[in-house]
């Protein structure tokens, strides 16, 4: 009933806004509808394509300015006109990948070149450290000068032991500034303007690349890990600080009240309102920048700060690519490792199931490692 | 002798009118319950109580003194709960009693052995005692709050402010805490002023009730007092017939033939 009547109503419009259309009685259904909008319809209709068309004009002319823009910077890197030498390039993959004959038939990569010279440059481990700790039978005063005189718990990887301090050491040293100036930037705890004497520090520290903290540290420390840590160091504080300031952001203001409600010191308050929220985020940042430390010391390592870094480019001086690859592959099982471990440990922190016992994680190891790859 | 004295609190929110001239007087050692719809200033009133608010007019006196931020004797249990999850239950129900250590023994955990013990003394009246080293987090809600109901008495308060306890628990749970605050508030004498919006809840608990209605104090009254015109008023046009059902008292009952009829 009510349809009938929308419908004489419709087509009531209709005659008043289209007169010249004449009803065909059965008619085609599609030409019906076209000539039977109304103009409010057709209006709207008219502005939305209007504002498509505007729309498409401007991605077109967004899409030309990218374009332009990116051959200008082709110019500006002369990736235009490259010296390419093909040539010279496909030798140095050759030597990058030295082939070796199996059986004297089979064409095969030889790792035993790259093998021999990290063990000639005990790249990945040393083995004076490393036979005081190995030995059969043990000798307890071997172990205790591994641990105690030798401090061997890095030494004993080699350079990429050296790699792997620098950026420990710098993360630890990072850390408890990182910490202060995290907690000092927020606005939570510092009022509005003040806490931006803290957060302009860290961006100011991020604005420079730890290679360049490392150059500015170098007439202080010399030319080795201890100005590459300390650059580290320096670098942690910006990101780790910034890291720490975002999270503090996010965290919820009951616990604060709750703590405030109990007449607790500031301090105590800043403790255990705000800093139990986001223990587990703090340890899974750090353990994030250690990651990303232990790859910024490969990298500050190339100017001569030492570890695998410092190989690399000595290697690629004397243009001894095996080596140099021999090098590169080193730093990748370091950088891996690296990386295993400290996802394992941040999805163990960040997954809140009950803990496992250590035994539990050796014994279980192979185990999850072969669901994990089954997967 | 009165107790807390909240004089003539208003509390505006730019045009918002949360509260709208509050007064009222309790005694020590009643049990008071808050009644409104959400919405109706209950933890507005609270929370200046706390002195976690200020009010825009008028003053919250608590034992003489008028609260200008939170104080040590008032303590807070909140809806959200609000202990610290990453911590046990034993920890959060030490985490009451920080105004009397300093930063590093309260970090550290180096309270004395008084103050450990009262914390598992809190504990054991909440009826915990057994899951105290419970990570706070892996609790049910109604543990969680119950944690919170221990901080509140390791503070050793002459005060207690329960803002909607019980809002976010089952009906089960929320008996047992409601009746773990009621315990808890009688073995230690406070003073305690509590928020509800479930009324038969509040109908099994309370001596006092103070109803609130679009932030103005509507009744005040003791149990006798609280009949179901008084609840059709506070709660509007809703049917308020369900909410008379449990309790068990003889008020209730009559309560019940009153809403038949």
């Amino acid at each position: 009933m009510s349809t009938d009547d929308e419908r004489t109503e419709t087509e009531a419009t209709a005659g008043r806004t289209n007169s010249e259309h004449t009803p065909t009685g059965d008619g085609g259904v599609t030409d019906e509808t076209a000539s039977n909008v109304p103009t409010r319809i057709r209006d709207q209709f008219e502005k939305i394509k209007q504002t498509r068309r505007r729309r498409a004009v401007g991605w077109v002319a967004l899409a030309g300015f990218l374009v332009f823009s990116t051959i200008q910077a082709f110019a500006a890197t002369e990736l235009l006109d490259p010296d390419a030498r093909l040539g010279t390039f496909v030798d140095s993959l050759s030597e990058f990948f030295p082939i070796t004959f199996y059986f004297d038939i089979i064409p095969f990569l030889d790792f035993a070149q790259y093998i021999s010279f990290m063990r000639h440059e005990n790249l990945l481990y040393d083995p004076e450290i490393g036979g005081l700790l190995f030995q059969w039978p043990p000798s307890t005063a071997d172990i205790y000068a591994f641990f105690f005189t030798e401090l061997g718990i890095f030494q004993i990887f080699g350079e990429a032991g050296i790699t792997l301090a620098m950026g420990f050491v710098g993360t630890m040293i990072g850390f408890p500034f990182a910490l202060v100036f995290g907690i000092l930037g927020s606005e939570r705890v510092t009022p509005f303007p003040f806490n931006f004497i803290f957060r302009g520090t860290m961006s100011f520290i991020r604005a420079i690349p730890a290679i360049i903290w490392t150059l500015i540290f170098i007439p202080f420390l010399g030319l080795g890990p201890a100005a590459a840590a300390t650059a580290i160091a320096f670098d942690t504080i910006g990101n780790l600080g910034r890291l720490f300031v975002d999270e503090l952001e996010e965290i919820e203001d009951g616990p604060i009240e709750a703590m405030r409600t109990t007449g607790a010191s500031k301090p105590q308050i800043v403790f255990f309102g705000m800093l139990s929220q986001v223990r587990t985020a703090f340890i899974a940042w750090t353990l994030y920048i250690f990651e990303i430390n232990v790859r910024i010391a490969v990298t500050v390592g190339v100017l001569g700060a030492g570890g695998l870094g410092f190989i690399v480019t000595s290697q690629q001086n004397l243009l001894q690519f095996t080596n140099m690859m021999a090098t590169l592959i080193s730093i990748f099982i370091l950088i891996i490792s690296v990386e295993l471990f400290s996802q394992r440990l941040r999805s163990r922190l960040r997954a809140d199931d009950i803990e496992m016992s250590l035994w539990e994680l050796i014994t279980g190891f192979p185990r999850r490692m072969a669901e994990s790859a089954l997967k | 002798m009165s107790y807390i004295e909240v004089d003539g609190v208003t509390k505006r929110y730019g045009d918002v009118v949360a509260l709208d001239d509050v007064s009222f007087e309790v005694p020590a050692g009643e049990f008071v319950i808050v009644l409104g719809v959400s919405g109706s200033g209950k933890s507005t009133l609270l929370r200046t109580m706390s002195g976690l608010l200020q009010p825009t007019e008028g003053r919250v006196v608590i034992d003489g003194e008028p609260m200008t931020s939170p104080r040590p004797e008032v303590a807070m249990i909140f809806q959200q709960h609000n202990i610290i999850g990453d911590m046990s239950a034993y920890s959060n129900a030490l985490s009451g009693g920080i105004h009397r250590t300093g930063f590093l023994s309260s970090v550290l955990q180096l309270q004395d052995s008084s103050e450990k013990h009262r914390a598992l003394d809190a504990l054991d009246t909440v009826g915990l005692l057994e899951e105290s080293e419970q990570k706070a987090r892996r609790m049910s809600g109604g543990q969680q709050q119950r944690v919170g109901i221990a901080r509140a008495l390791v503070q050793q308060p002459e005060v207690l402010l329960a803002d909607e306890p019980v809002a976010s628990l089952d009906p089960g749970s929320a008996q047992s805490v409601m009746g773990y605050l009621r315990t808890a508030s009688e073995e230690r004498d406070l003073t305690t002023f509590c928020s509800l919006h479930q009324v038969n809840i509040a109908r099994k608990f309370g001596h006092r009730f103070i109803g609130l209605r679009d932030g103005k104090k509507v009744f005040d009254g003791y149990r006798e007092d609280l009949t179901i015109d008084v609840i059709d008023d506070l709660y509007g046009d809703i049917d308020t017939e369900g909410m008379f059902v449990s309790g068990g008292g003889r008020s209730d009952e009559a309560n019940e033939e009153a809403t038949a009829t």
